[in-house]
This record gives C-alpha cells, sequence and structure tokens, in this order.
C-alpha cells in the first residue's frame, strides 16, 4: 500500500479519533522482552474472534537509494514459505482454521495480521514467529513474485492517472524525507532489486527488537503473553541502529508540477510538510491541525464542499488530509477533481482562500463542536472493528508515539480552540510551502 | 499482498454468505405494515440501521440508469424542513451519519448514531424518508457532479467492464443498467423520474428495516410507530416481482484504453437468490476465486506463475439471476495466456476434476470465518436488511455453517458442471488491444 493511499484513508483515520473506551473493551495491557520484542493487548469479550497483528519497526525508511520497494517486498516474501511451511502453505493454513491473513507496507511500517476465531491465536503467534524467524527467501519464488509486485505497481499507479500524479507530487514536495518515495519501489529499482538484497534487508531488519505483537479480541492477556514469551520473546538479541528520520529542509517557496497522462478529467492537488504528534511537545498545534481538517473535509457540512463544490462549482469531488502519528512529518494535502483544467486557477486560489479565513477568523462555535463531537462518535464506531482498534495500536507504537498516549490524544482534540486551530494554521498552511499537482488529461498517448 | 483484491472479495462475499453463532433475529411488524428485523448487540452505545426500499436499479428507465442512485442522493441531500446547508450541520451537531444507496434490487437508507442521538437520528431519517425536499437547484447540481463522477470513472478498466458486462449479459432485461449510471444516462434524468420512483416504490410492504445496536425492540417500536404512521401503502410492483432474465448469445468484446496492463473480465449468468444450488454455487466460488489466497485461481495464475496481482470471481445472487464474475489484470502481452489459463481451468472443473482436500479447506474457511464476518453492527444490518429483504429464514444465520457443511464433492461437481464450461462464458478485455504496452 502507498502513502498516498494512506493519506486518502486519512479522513476516516482522523475521524476513528476519540472518548474514553465505554465498551466491554479493558485498557491496554503491554509486556516487552530483553531481546526488545513487545506485545500490546486489548480484550474484548464480545465475540470470539481475535485480530493478531505484528507490526515491525521496517518500511519504507530503511530502504537505501536504489534499493527502493525492498520493504514492500517481504509484504509478498513472507508468504512464499519458511522453514516449517512450504510456499503458499501459510495463508492456506489461516484459511482452513476460518481466517483471514494479510498484510501491509508503508513507509514507516510493515504489519502482517490476522484474524481468526479465538481458540487459534496461539497457533497463529506460531506461525508468525516461526516465519519470521526462518523466511525461505528461495531465488525462484522472488523471480515469480518480483514480477507479481510489477504487476501490482502497474495496476496501483502505472494505470491510475489519480495516483501517478499523488507519486510525483510527493517526489517533488520533499527533498530529504522518505516519504518522496513511494512505498511499492520506482519501477527501475524494482527491475533491478536481487535476491541478495533481500537477504541482506531480511537479516539487517527482521530481528526481535523491531517487534510489537498487537492482539484484541476474546483472549486473555496472561496467555497470550506467555505464547509471545515463548516465540518472538525467545529469539536472539539484535541491536538495531536508529531509524532514518532526516529533518526536511524548509521550503523556499511555492513549487508546481504538472504531470501529463492519459485521464478522463483534471485533478489539483496540493502538499504541504507539516509536524506530527510528540506528545507533551506540540500536543494543541497537531491537535488543531487535525481539527482544521476536518471542518475543511471531514463532515457533512465540510467547508470545502461547501464552498468550491456546491457553491461555486469548481470541483466535483474534494478532500483535504492530515495524519498526525506519522514519523518525522506529514504531506498534509488538499484534493479536488475538476470538470475543466480552466478553472483550477481559479480552484486554487479558493482552497487558500478558505485556508486564510480559517487563520484570520476564530471558527464558528457551532462547527467546532461540530467537529468535536463527530470525532468523539467516529472512536466509538471505531471501535465497532477490530481491525481498526488494533492498527490504531500498531501505529501508534510503531512510530514511536506510544499506544498509551491515546487518551492524551483524545483530550488534546477536545481542549482545541477556536485560536489553536488560527494559530497552527496560520504558521503551518503557507503558500510559499506548498508544492501543487496538476493532473493534465491527454487523450491516448500511448 | 493483495489488501484491496481481498477486500473486494469479502464485500461480494457478504452478499452471499453469512456468519456462525448468531444471536437471535427478533422480528416485528410496524402499523403501516413495515417489518423490523433487529439483532441486540449491548457491548458499544451505538445503533445502525438500514431499511432496504424495492426501489432499486431495475426500476431505471430504459436510458435513464442511474435514477434509484440519484434518488438515493436527494433523499439524504436536504429535505422539505431543511435546505442542504442546514441539513448538513444539524446532522453534523448531532454526529448523526446518514446514507443512501442503490444496489439492482434495493434502494437504501442507511443510519449510525450514538445511543445517546437515537431520537435525533430516527427524526433525520424520518425526514429523509418522508419529507422529501425535491428543490430544483440542488437536482441539477447534483447531477452536474454525478455526469462528472461517472466521466471521471472511465479512467478505470474495472468501472469500463462493467458497464459491457451489464448488456452483454442482460440485454434488455432491467439489470443490465448500471446502478450508478453513465456519463449519459444520468444526463437524462429529470426530477420527474425521481419523483415517480418514489412515489411508486418508496412504500413500507414489502420493505424492511434491519437493526442492529444497543436497543430493545420494546423500546424501538414506539419511535418508529410515532414517526411513521403517515407511510403507507405497497410499491406499484411488488417487492419479490421482476421479470425472468433470458441468457443472451456467449460474446467477447474488447475495450480500447491507453493502459500497460489489460484486464480480463469472464462473466456468465449464475444463480437466483432462492435458486435451490445456492450453497454449493457459493462453496464453488469461494473455491474458484471467493477466498483470496486458497482459492484455485489465486494459486493457478498468480502463486504458480506470476501472471497476476489479483485474480478473484463472485457470485451475486438477486432478486432474479444475477451475475457470475471472474476478473484479472495483467501486463498487456500476457493477457492472451492468463486468459487462456483461467479457461483451462474453468474447463477442468466442469469435467468434474474438484480436489476434495481443496474443498474441505474451503468449507472450513468459509465456516470457520462465520463469527468475523458479523463482528459489526454496520456488517449486521447489512446481512441482517438480506434476510429480510429477499424472505429468508430468520434462522438463516444460526443455520448457515450447518447448509455450508452439509454441501457434497457431488454437489460442488454438479453446480461446477452447470456454470463452469469455459465456452458459456462471455469475456470482456479492457486494454491497450493490439498496441504494444
Amino acid at each position: 500500500m502507498s502513502r498516498t493511499h494512506m493519506s486518502r484513508l486519512l479522513c476516516a483515520i482522523l475521524i476513528a479519533c476519540l472518548l474514553p473506551v465505554l465498551s466491554e473493551a479493558t485498557p491496554l495491557q503491554q509486556a516487552s522482552w530483553p531481546n526488545g520484542a513487545k506485545l500490546v493487548v486489548e480484550e474484548d469479550h464480545s465475540a470470539p474472534v481475535a485480530m493478531v497483528q505484528i507490526w515491525l519497526k521496517v518500511g519504507g525508511r530503511d530502504e537505501v537509494p536504489g534499493k527502493t520497494g525492498l520493504a514492500h517486498v517481504f509484504e509478498h516474501m513472507m508468504f512464499k514459505g519458511s522453514k516449517a511451511l512450504a510456499p503458499g502453505e501459510y495463508s492456506k493454513r489461516i484459511s482452513a482454521m476460518g481466517g483471514n491473513d494479510n498484510a501491509f507496507t508503508s513507509t514507516d511500517f510493515t504489519a502482517y495480521f490476522e484474524t481468526v476465531p479465538a481458540a487459534k491465536v496461539k497457533t497463529v503467534i506460531g506461525m508468525e514467529a516461526e516465519r519470521f524467524a526462518h523466511l525461505r527467501l528461495d531465488a525462484d519464488e522472488f523471480a515469480r513474485e518480483i514480477r507479481v509486485i510489477m504487476e501490482e505497481r502497474r495496476m496501483r499507479t502505472e494505470d491510475d492517472p489519480n495516483s501517478h500524479m499523488f507519486e510525483e507530487l510527493s517526489a517533488a514536495a520533499l527533498r530529504l524525507h522518505p516519504y518522496r518515495n513511494p512505498v511499492i519501489g520506482w519501477m527501475q529499482d524494482l527491475q533491478r532489486l536481487r535476491i541478495e538484497d533481500v537477504r541482506d534487508f531480511y537479516h539487517q531488519h527482521y530481528v526481535a527488537a523491531n517487534v510489537t505483537v498487537v492482539v484484541v479480541g476474546d483472549v486473555d492477556f496472561a496467555s497470550v503473553k506467555k505464547w509471545v514469551g515463548d516465540s518472538f520473546g525467545s529469539m536472539k538479541t539484535h541491536a538495531v541502529p536508529p531509524r532514518f528520520n532526516p529533518e526536511e529542509p524548509e521550503p523556499l517557496g511555492p513549487k508546481d508540477v504538472h504531470v501529463h497522462l492519459p485521464a478522463q478529467l483534471p485533478v489539483v492537488a496540493t502538499v504541504i510538510p507539516v509536524p506530527v504528534w510528540q506528545p507533551g511537545r506540540n500536543d494543541r498545534e497537531v491537535a488543531a491541525l487535525s481539527i482544521a481538517t476536518w471542518l475543511l473535509a471531514g463532515g457533512r457540512s465540510a467547508l470545502m464542499q461547501q464552498r468550491l463544490v456546491d457553491q461555486q462549482q469548481l470541483a466535483f469531488s474534494v478532500s483535504a488530509g492530515y495524519d498526525p502519528f506519522g514519523m518525522g512529518l506529514d504531506l498534509w494535502y488538499t484534493y479536488g477533481a475538476l470538470r475543466h483544467m480552466a478553472d483550477a486557477a481559479r480552484f486554487r486560489q479558493q482552497v487558500w482562500k478558505l485556508i486564510d479565513e480559517l487563520a484570520s477568523k476564530p471558527i464558528d462555535a457551532r462547527r467546532l463542536q461540530a467537529a468535536k463531537r463527530n470525532i468523539r462518535a467516529g472512536e466509538i464506531f471505531s471501535q465497532d472493528s477490530l481491525y481498526l482498534r488494533a492498527k490504531r495500536i500498531g501505529r501508534m507504537e510503531t512510530t514511536g508515539i506510544g499506544a498509551a498516549h491515546y487518551p492524551q490524544w483524545l483530550a488534546a482534540l477536545q481542549a482545541v480552540t477556536a485560536k489553536d486551530i488560527q494559530a497552527a494554521v496560520q504558521r503551518w498552511l503557507r503558500p510559499e510551502r506548498a508544492t501543487t499537482g496538476y493532473l493534465h488529461p491527454e487523450e491516448s498517448k500511448r | 499482498m493483495s489488501w484491496m483484491i481481498r477486500c473486494q472479495a469479502m464485500l461480494l462475499l457478504l452478499i452471499l454468505a453469512a456468519p456462525a453463532q448468531a444471536t437471535p433475529i427478533q422480528q416485528a411488524t410496524l402499523n403501516n405494515g413495515l417489518r423490523v428485523l433487529l439483532m441486540e448487540s449491548h457491548n458499544l452505545p451505538m445503533v445502525a440501521m438500514q431499511l432496504q426500499l424495492p426501489a432499486g436499479s431495475r426500476f431505471d428507465a430504459p436510458g435513464k440508469a442511474g435514477t434509484a442512485a440519484m434518488l438515493a442522493a436527494m433523499l439524504t441531500d436536504h429535505s422539505a424542513r431543511h435546505a442542504h446547508d442546514a441539513f448538513s450541520l444539524w446532522l453534523d451537531e448531532q454526529a448523526i451519519q446518514l446514507g443512501a444507496g442503490a444496489g439492482k434490487d434495493t434502494l437504501s437508507l442507511s443510519l449510525t448514531v450514538l445511543r445517546e442521538a437515537l431520537p435525533q437520528g430516527l427524526d433525520a431519517l424520518s425526514e429523509a424518508l418522508l419529507q422529501p425536499g425535491w428543490n430544483k437547484k440542488r437536482f441539477a447540481q447534483l447531477q452536474k457532479d454525478a455526469v462528472a463522477a461517472a466521466t471521471k470513472s472511465l479512467e478505470e478498466p474495472g468501472y469500463r467492464a462493467s458497464l459491457a458486462r451489464g448488456k452483454l449479459l442482460y440485454g434488455t432485461h432491467p439489470y443490465a443498467s448500471p446502478s450508478a449510471g453513465d456519463a449519459n444516462t444520468l444526463a437524462k434524468i429529470s426530477v420527474q423520474d425521481i419523483r415517480q420512483l418514489y412515489r411508486q416504490q418508496c412504500r413500507p410492504e414489502g420493505a424492511v428495516l434491519a437493526v442492529s445496536g444497543d436497543i430493545t425492540m420494546d423500546t424501538l417500536l414506539p419511535m418508529l410507530n410515532q414517526r411513521w404512521q403517515s407511510w403507507q401503502g405497497k410499491p406499484a410492483v411488488a417487492a419479490d416481482h421482476i421479470a425472468k432474465v433470458r441468457p443472451q448469445a456467449v460474446t467477447q468484446q474488447d475495450i480500447t484504453m491507453p493502459t500497460t496492463q489489460t484486464l480480463v473480465q469472464f462473466a456468465r449468468l449464475g444463480i437466483a437468490r432462492h435458486d435451490p444450488d445456492f450453497f454449493p454455487v457459493l462453496v464453488l466460488n469461494h473455491y474458484l476465486g471467493g477466498s483470496g489466497f486458497g482459492s484455485l485461481l489465486m494459486e493457478e495464475v498468480r502463486e504458480k506463475r506470476g501472471l497476476v496481482y489479483g485474480v478473484y470471481s463472485y457470485a451475486m445472487p438477486l432478486l432474479a439471476t444475477g451475475p457470475l464474475v471472474i476478473s484479472l489484470q495483467t501486463r498487456a502481452d500476457q493477457a492472451a495466456a492468463a486468459e487462456k489459463l483461467v479457461r483451462q481451468q474453468l474447463d477442468t472443473l466442469a469435467r468434474g476434476h474438484v480436489d476434495a482436500q481443496r474443498l474441505k479447506k474451503i468449507k472450513g474457511n468459509l465456516t470457520g470465518g462465520f463469527a468475523q464476518r458479523m463482528d459489526s453492527n454496520r456488517e449486521r444490518v447489512g446481512l441482517i436488511g438480506m434476510i429480510g429483504f429477499y424472505h429468508l429464514p430468520l434462522d438463516y444465520l444460526e443455520n448457515w455453517t450447518k447448509r455450508v457443511d452439509s454441501v457434497k464433492l457431488a454437489d460442488v461437481q454438479r453446480v461446477a458442471k452447470r456454470f463452469m464450461p469455459a465456452d458459456e462464458w462471455s469475456v470482456i478485455r479492457v486494454g491497450p488491444g493490439g498496441k504494444k504496452p
């Protein structure tokens, strides 16, 4: 999964934030082992199922230049055989026990997950640990799988003009931060990756110190702790160096990127590097940016929808997104799908006018209350999904925020004032810090 | 791995499949004849519901595909009491999630609210349902946006294939038209068209309200009766009345698009919701391509040969005969090889070669995965609504696992013979065609 995909889900993630836990879910229970492996459990006995997720502090940012896509290769190779299991056997076993398994990769992490009947959690943790420690990495399997990955890239990027444009936009917006590279890798790199690269990466990064096991569902903590202790917790200790997390140089002025691709209708999107949450250091500012983003694009009454789609009819679909749980920075974005490229300049101008209004005038109290109540409700609705609950825990752990800080985040969101929103928008959402991408539709170029 | 593909497969499966240790479904009828089905779930302070009305895209007039979808959009956009902006802000202030959409058979209105906001949520749903605004300016705006969105969708090979597939499988049958409409048909719809659909089909008799969440029937019924007493009558066309589907000639269609991959889609008529072979077909589809990495096509086309990122199949049983679909995308110069491989697999199945071991695992996946398919309120209302609309027995969920278990190898072989022969499938290819990728 590319970061672009992830950031489009941002509103959903953002809305999926809030309120003290009212369900039967118990508070988080945690354990860790001397080799660095960690466990976080949230018990919920409302249905006889559990979500098991293995989170790794390994992602696109850990690749060296020329080897982009390598972290994501594992999302495929982990299903291609280990010492105990033949290629493809892993998923078949999960499937036969009535489970579903899958994985996702981002710049910041890789995660493998299964939804299974609660009685199978022990087996699944054992299987996860076995393939993690004894991955086969067969050269023939890799040769086949890298072709599958190229097909994945063709489907997701080459043949999808919007996502192709976002790839260019991210690459143009950042100089140093690894969010500039696509998680799936540049095609030119994919064509040159060798099995030796994969093996080196495996030995360096697939070590216990990078593992956080997250289990949400019908389990009891003491048992899970024992199972993880016997598996991930008992692996050899390998020291891991700090992860690549450079300070992005401050933008020196606005940038425009023009992308010409076969497409039906134009798109204008703007990205701006903004800070992510560092608990205790920028709570107020980052929570204010989150609420500002919700006001622009979150609800039915979203300002962008009302102004740009309904009133001015400059676009037929708009969005904005911010992910406060990234590492180092986030590329905050706005997006507009337009009917005519001739509307692009005006659309862009009107987006900035809306942002300026957020910066210069206090937001209407009703709107601010609506945003906070929706965020609270969204938190309860998101507890309806084991997947989202486990994912939130895993992300916060892996990016260094810490899942235990979650209540602090919810409190910060509820504490945001109209003034906070003005201050955060004034400081970060500025035209001279922005990169704007234009998708120019071309008829059948190929 | 194919997260997206699997999501798709899961969603489609839900239409067909259903879940294991189910809490019983309670049933009641409102004073106006509306059926209400409820599954209580008190672990979260929220309520989700879905109203299924017999007003799906099958009622769209010829050349006006998207009428039901436009009606759905209009009902939740504003009301006679609230203009669009005021309605939107009011819903946001109460954190009321109100949605609507159109499928082939039904138009559905959905509501998700915190328990504390249920009265307000029901007010909003009632206003959308019973006090439509029919504002002409808003209609023109929504129509213009829908036309643009449909045009943008032409960038997706899957959308182009789905447009072609309807005509190819259904000819002049109402299922031929795409539920969302296309840029041409959406532009031809008038407010009169959607008002007529509303007047004729949006009636309580034959409709179903499915509810899941922190509420009891005793509390819910008075709230509904009080709000919906003025809503009366039966639809012009009964909910379960539909023309039979006549098979069309098998054909092949090539659609040119400037992509690097070619999308190859196989399609044929499958089964209706009440087909006696429903469970064998469910298992066969899961075996063929409906269960992600456990399925035959994923193993043959992706795992063994690396030809695709995703390949999947689904069956969509409807009131009348629904489609069976197989879809894959691969670099254009590999498309012919992938297509040939799928044909071989289909013919092998049709000849009765069903592997008993794989079948056992596939059934294990279906039955074992039952509980997780209904572990959220919003998933449950979709299932309960389907049970209600298609008049499936209320113990359907409780017996589902047994029904899957009871499907024998011979049953799967029988339906494979009926549905798998490769020369009975039409094929749609979307890609650069003869040109180099």
